[in-house]
């Protein structure tokens, strides 16, 4: 049974190390959008301003 | 909409993934006493053959990406070259982890340096790391590029090398359970979970890959836009 309750530590390790790496890639995709987003806005703006 | 369908593969893969080891823990049959120092530790196994197949896919994509950048200079393959390289280091951490583990209850060491898949294997993820903080740490340009395709492209040969490596070589890795034309040493219930997991790891690792290829090409596009706005002012 402790073999048992280490492999259930190892796995739930593993499974948290896997979603937060799917986490930070994901977030990462969403950040640069709004960055673009941001600077598109910007440069539109600043012709529109000319 | 790629956006949505990267982030829904990655989903799925990963529910797929839990759902492996909850079976693999609560319903894969054990194997027998005598076959292992510790039978227990045995069910790593249905973590690590799936994540060094993800492993193999995402190498897969490293060397088709880093062929096309050399040989199309195509903006898409260096996109793969990158994104493989990615999800190559992370299976490839898996799957070295996940051997660690096993490796140490069972044999009493994590590692053995005179094992040829072990080793292959481990230089394969190196290559990974290589190519992962080579390309945060130097400016893009064309000769970056080809350097890091060149690598891409000529470390492949580590991929069949360690597939064939326990065939060849039988120092202390365990030998194939699957594709090794005989009945294999793993029964309905415990291919089933394989099955289950190979799968899931598949879906997980093609999810991965798109969404890094559209984050790099986020990137590219901020960077376009960051040297427009530098004329503008």
């Amino acid at each position: 049974m402790e073999g048992m309750s280490y492999l259930a530590i190892a796995y739930f390790g593993m499974l948290v190390a896997i979603a937060l790496w799917t986490y930070t890639v994901v977030q990462r995709s969403r950040r640069l959008s709004q960055r673009i987003e941001a600077l598109e806005g910007a440069i539109t703006g600043r012709f529109e301003s000319e | 909409m790629k956006q949505r369908v990267s982030e829904g593969l990655l989903f799925l893969g990963f529910t797929g993934i839990a759902s492996t080891l909850l079976l693999a823990l609560l319903w894969a049959p054990s194997v027998s006493l005598e076959a292992f120092e510790s039978p227990a530790a045995q069910r790593i196994f249905y973590w690590h053959v799936p994540a060094a197949w993800a492993a193999f896919i995402a190498f897969g994509a490293l060397f088709i990406g880093s062929a096309g950048w050399l040989f199309k200079r195509s903006e898409v393959m260096w996109r793969l070259h990158t994104a493989g390289a990615e999800a190559g280091l992370a299976t490839g951490l898996m799957t070295v982890w996940s051997g660690c583990v096993w490796g140490a209850a069972e044999w009493g060491t994590p590692w053995d340096w005179t094992d040829v898949r072990l080793n292959t294997f481990g230089l394969l993820t190196l290559l990974a790391v290589y190519l992962v903080l080579g390309r945060s740490s130097q400016p893009d340009g064309v000769e970056t590029r080809d350097t890091f395709a060149a690598f891409g492209l000529y470390g492949f040969v580590l991929v069949p090398l360690t597939y064939v490596a326990t065939r060849i070589w039988s120092i202390r890795h365990p030998g194939p359970v699957v594709g090794t034309g005989d009945e294999g040493s793993i029964n309905g219930d415990m291919g089933l979970v394989l099955l289950l997991g190979a799968l899931s790891f598949t879906v997980f690792i093609i999810g991965h890959i798109m969404n890094s290829m559209h984050v790099t090409s986020l990137e590219q596009r901020l960077e376009r836009l960051q040297a427009t706005m530098d004329k503008v002012i």
